[in-house]
């Protein structure tokens, strides 16, 4: 039995805006086990991203717990939670989100130095890293502004890897890009997973929400619906497909 | 918009009839209060400075003949003791061409009577004169500015000066003493005089009630009893010539030949008067005009910055058809009305701050000053900071003219043309947060150049003021240098009718004395120039050498000239000029020029034997005493044991001059503070503004480390370390253009008043405090500023 990486009590979030109150996470109980590639979908303001943030120390719930390999992290500070994330965490964003004033292994080294290694060593892992998703050296010195998206996320995909996280957090990774793009970003991923990487992704894509090993149908702030799909060979793999859409069109996707 | 087509020569339906020039103004104070706020601020204080130094500066112009018709003073005091006094004197004024009105009058004049200057002083010996307060006279009538409620026996009234330099009050102690006997009266009143009101002119004039006069008229004795000339011209400017022609009618009258002459013309006072009062109004416009380059930076790096982060807005406005003229004048008009705003506030608080800095244009000059603002000037002030403001506001808008639609709508070009990876953190030894501090550095190129010149430019100006201050109050070496005055340890004024050169080398031997001169002035003409000419029988023994080209008269022959002088006149070392004095002309070379403030700055210098070319037998009646350390006391008291029957005053100089030029220290030390404190108002401001800037650009940014695991106290210091370099280089080029160039930019203010080289001392350690104390200062205000990052949360980037 997989130890449970990341486990939620009554997790609740509540957003006022100009005095109306809006409950975007009711009393949500959940538990992601080490090593899996779960998938959030539902439709838009169900809940998703507040949900993923919540999960990786990004934002702070309302009410509840969240439990982070077995630490309730709930009442972390704002300083703790970003040593939190620094040691625990990668995050993968729609917008790569890529510091512009900085190059490709900058960027990357940015995170990976604040975990005060070894500069060299970090270096190496880093072009270790750049190579193995496909960024060439050639790619390392230049600017985000200089890079196509899909290289962009492949070395946002870097930055989160660099510190060994335990969990990596992906919101929509897939969403600005091309298909040729999405799956080299969409590989590199189940690559990752396959070598024991735990990964929480919001997605709303059916091809890309394929690549996990378990959805979660999120309606209303709950979790409407859980789905174990195993883990990922191929898109037709054991009706994999097929079951994917069963269970969305049972959502009422 | 469409209706805008249909009268394309109406200016309103053009704008679409919908767009009001305030909407956009409301909208950007409303999206940028700080920046708003800081302009205003900015440019208040400049329009404050800026027309309180103009409007002063007018003032003083007309200033002293103003004055003198108010008073109904005279434009020429001539005084003598009466057993010198002659009618022809008194006919000679009156007839003489523009004379208005003559008055002659007894006064008692005491050539060196000690009086406290300043209250609780010791007192310094000063030519005194006394008149009676109660006789009648039209020139100069006793008008007292305040009186006492209760009549005094032993009433006195003094100068106006003695109130606001001295400190005195109405019932104060006012002791007197001469020929070691004390008088003590009561102040009972304060006037004004243009002539004899400071002690500048070497005479202070003093008015006693009637009983009072007698009595000290009776104790003074004979020799004390003295005449006064008063002249008044129809035309204020004759007054120097008048003086002139009356040396040349008279051409004994000097202390040497008649006892106790003295003389004086409006001219001499106003150059006196007026120039710290000039420097002064000079340093606040300067000051003012610093402030309105900084507001002007400040402009340009909004509006560009505006027009960078709104690009996209600026396309949709294009897209919906908005004019390129509409969209410039959205980013325009907000800064135009502020600077209007702004610097009306600006001249309607100078209106309201002009009694106090009266105040202290009164303390200077010695007489009532009431200025007040000038319309012509508020309003050159106000429509030229805001024309400013609209041009530099307009040419920074100007990029939109070029602006496509859809360019804008993309965002604009992006100008991300990074040739260089600076400073690569794979390579570049050194800690994260300083590399990444030092990246945010070179990404801001422009804030950072914004921030470093208005650092370097309160800094310069904080220098500036502090080494005048240095000068002017704490050590005054430089200050008496510059004004071509010596400072000797004990002044001797020599009895009339005495052989002062037999007295100069009994002096020279006697004991603690390092070196001792002669020294006289006499007003001369050259080549139609009235010239103040000193006389000095020994130059290498002079402390201050004043001579910065050639050098000083050797030969009596020979003649050193002010570099304002020689330059009036067309000529240099090695030309020859013809000297005029009250009794003949002599032809002399000049071997030197060097500098001196009195008679607007035209001066020469002769030696003792080359004087006897122009008056014959002239000797000069004041001793400069030169001490070696710690023996002066003992030596006053010698020297007035020894030579006391020969000796009219005896004088301690340096307190005196200490005691003389405090006043220019206290205005001095008033800019100062004025400028030091609006130094720091901008150093927190710009601070402000560029960091909060800084901080609402790099939200993202920010929000991206918050992600990666930074905490908010590391980008703060991150933030504060990025700062750190820029204001260090912008305080240390302030500082050293400060230093390098204080002196240089002083010659050029000065140059008018005949000051050709200033060599002001740079206080090397106070500067290097107050530079340090700045870079503390900023960090300390970019710490506290930089605490906003704190509301920065990583969900920033989920959010926006």
């Amino acid at each position: 039995m997989p130890n449970k990486i990341l486990r939620t009590e009554k997790l609740c979030k509540t957003f006022s805006t100009g005095g109306n109150q809006q409950h975007v996470l009711k009393n949500l109980d959940l538990e992601i086990p080490e090593g899996d590639f779960t998938v959030i979908m539902g439709s838009s303001g169900s809940g998703k991203s507040t949900l993923l943030y919540a999960l990786s120390g990004m934002d702070k719930p309302t009410l509840g717990e969240i439990y982070f390999d077995g630490k309730n992290i709930t009442r972390y500070t704002e300083d703790q939670l970003a040593v939190f994330r620094r040691t625990h965490c990668g995050f993968v964003f729609q917008q790569t989100h890529l510091l512009d004033h900085m190059s490709l292994m900058d960027n990357v080294l940015a995170s990976g130095l604040l975990m005060n290694r070894n500069r060299r060593a970090l270096t190496a892992k880093a072009e270790q890293l750049l190579t193995q998703v496909g960024l060439p050296a050639s790619s390392w010195g230049k600017f985000p502004s200089q890079l196509s998206g899909g290289e962009a996320q492949r070395a946002g995909m870097v930055r989160a890897c660099i510190n060994d996280p335990l969990v990596l957090f992906a919101d929509e990774p897939t969403g600005a890009l091309n298909s040729a793009s999405s799956d080299s970003v969409l590989d590199v991923m189940t690559g990752m997973n396959r070598g024991g990487q735990s990964i929480v992704m919001v997605t709303h894509d059916v091809r890309t929400a394929l690549r996990g090993s378990r959805i979660l149908y999120l309606r209303d702030g709950t979790i409407y619906g859980d789905l174990t799909l195993g883990a990922f060979q191929d898109e037709q793999d054991g009706g994999r497909r097929e079951r994917l859409n069963e269970f969305l069109a049972e959502m009422g996707w | 918009m469409g209706d805008g087509g249909r009268d394309s020569t109406n200016f309103w339906p053009k704008w679409g009839g919908k767009l009001n020039v305030l909407n956009p103004a409301s909208y950007h104070y409303k999206k940028s209060k700080s920046t708003a706020v800081f302009l205003f601020i900015l440019i208040m204080i400049a329009g404050l400075l800026m027309n309180l130094g103009l409007s002063s500066l007018t003032d003083m112009d007309g200033f002293y003949a103003d004055k003198v018709r108010e008073l109904h003073d005279p434009h020429v005091s001539i005084t003598m003791n009466s057993a010198s006094y002659k009618a022809a004197y008194r006919d000679f004024l009156s007839s003489y061409p523009g004379v208005q009105e003559v008055e002659t009058e007894r006064v008692i004049l005491l050539s060196s009577a000690t009086i406290p200057f300043y209250k609780y002083d010791l007192g310094y010996g000063i030519r005194t004169m006394v008149l009676d307060a109660d006789a009648a006279r039209n020139i100069a009538p006793v008008k007292l500015i305040e009186a006492a409620s209760i009549e005094y026996k032993d009433g006195i009234y003094i100068p106006y000066t003695l109130k606001v330099r001295g400190g005195y009050e109405l019932g104060d102690n006012f002791p007197v003493t001469y020929r070691d006997k004390q008088y003590t009266y009561r102040v009972a009143g304060f006037f004004e005089s243009t002539l004899m009101g400071t002690p500048k002119l070497d005479m202070l004039k003093l008015y006693l009630s009637q009983a009072s006069y007698l009595q000290l008229s009776k104790d003074a004795g004979p020799a004390a009893q003295g005449t006064l000339m008063s002249a008044i011209l129809t035309d204020s400017e004759q007054s120097g010539t008048l003086l002139m022609d009356y040396y040349r009618a008279f051409p004994q009258s000097n202390e040497t030949v008649i006892p106790g002459f003295w003389a004086a013309d409006t001219h001499m006072a106003e150059d006196g008067g007026a120039f710290i009062v000039y420097f002064v109004s000079l340093i606040l416009v300067v000051f003012a005009a610093v402030m309105v380059l900084v507001s002007l930076l400040v402009i340009k790096f909004r509006v560009t910055d505006r027009i960078e982060t709104g690009m996209v807005g600026i396309g949709v406005l294009k897209a919906m058809g908005y004019t390129r003229l509409q969209i410039v004048f959205m980013y325009v008009v907000p800064f135009i009305w502020l600077a209007f705003a702004a610097s009306v506030a600006g001249v309607a608080v100078s209106c309201a701050v002009m009694p106090l800095y009266g105040n202290m244009v009164s303390a200077l000059a010695g007489l009532v000053w009431n200025g007040s603002a000038h319309a012509v000037f508020t309003l050159a002030c106000v429509g030229m900071v805001t024309f400013l403001v609209f041009a530099v506001a307009y040419l920074s808008a100007a990029p939109i003219y070029r602006l496509h639609p859809v360019e804008a709508l993309r965002g604009g070009i992006k100008s991300h043309n990074f040739k260089r990876n600076y400073l690569p953190l794979s390579r570049t030894r050194g800690g994260v947060h300083w590399l990444l501090a030092c990246k945010t550095t070179l990404a801001a190129g422009r804030q950072n150049l914004l921030l470093g010149c208005i650092m370097a430019a309160v800094t310069f100006a904080s220098v500036f003021s502090v080494i005048l201050y240095y000068n002017t109050a704490m050590d005054k070496t430089a200050l008496f240098r510059m004004l071509g005055s010596e400072t000797p340890d004990v002044g001797i004024q020599v009895e009339s009718g005495v052989d002062s050169l037999q007295l100069l080398a009994a002096i020279r031997q006697m004991a603690g004395v390092n070196k001792a001169i002669l020294m006289e002035s006499i007003p001369t003409v050259i080549q139609g120039q009235n010239v103040s000419t000193e006389i000095i029988d020994q130059f290498e023994y002079m402390d201050n050498q004043t001579v910065y080209e050639g050098r000083y008269p050797l030969y009596d022959n020979e003649i050193a000239v002010t570099g304002k002088l020689a330059g009036l006149l067309g000529k240099t070392i090695g030309d020859s000029i013809k000297v005029e004095a009250v009794n003949g002309s002599y032809i002399y070379l000049i071997t030197g020029l060097n500098q001196s403030f009195s008679a607007e700055g035209k001066g020469a210098s002769l030696t003792l034997t080359g004087v006897n070319h122009l008056i014959p037998g002239l000797k000069g009646m004041s001793i400069n005493v030169y001490l070696q350390e710690g023996s002066k006391t003992a030596f006053m008291q010698e020297v007035q044991a020894e030579y006391g029957n020969l000796i009219r005053s005896l004088t301690d100089v340096n307190e005196s001059k200490e005691s003389g030029t405090q006043v220019y220290g206290s205005a001095l030390l008033a800019v100062m503070t004025v400028i030091l404190s609006i130094s720091v108002l901008v150093v927190v401001l710009i601070l402000f503004l560029v960091i909060k800037t800084s901080i609402l650009k790099r939200r993202r940014d920010v929000g991206i480390l918050k992600v990666a695991g930074y905490t908010s106290f590391q980008l703060i210091a991150q933030l504060t370390l990025s700062i750190i370099p820029v204001t260090i280089a912008g305080v240390v080029a302030g500082g050293a253009l400060g230093a390098l160039y204080t002196n240089a930019i002083l010659e050029l203010l000065l140059a008018d008043a005949g000051i050709s080289r200033v060599r002001f001392i740079v206080p090397m350690p106070y500067i290097a405090m107050l530079c340090t104390v700045i870079v503390a200062f900023s960090c300390l205000v970019s710490l506290f500023v930089a605490r906003r990052i704190k509301g920065v949360t990583p969900y920033v980037l989920i959010t926006e």
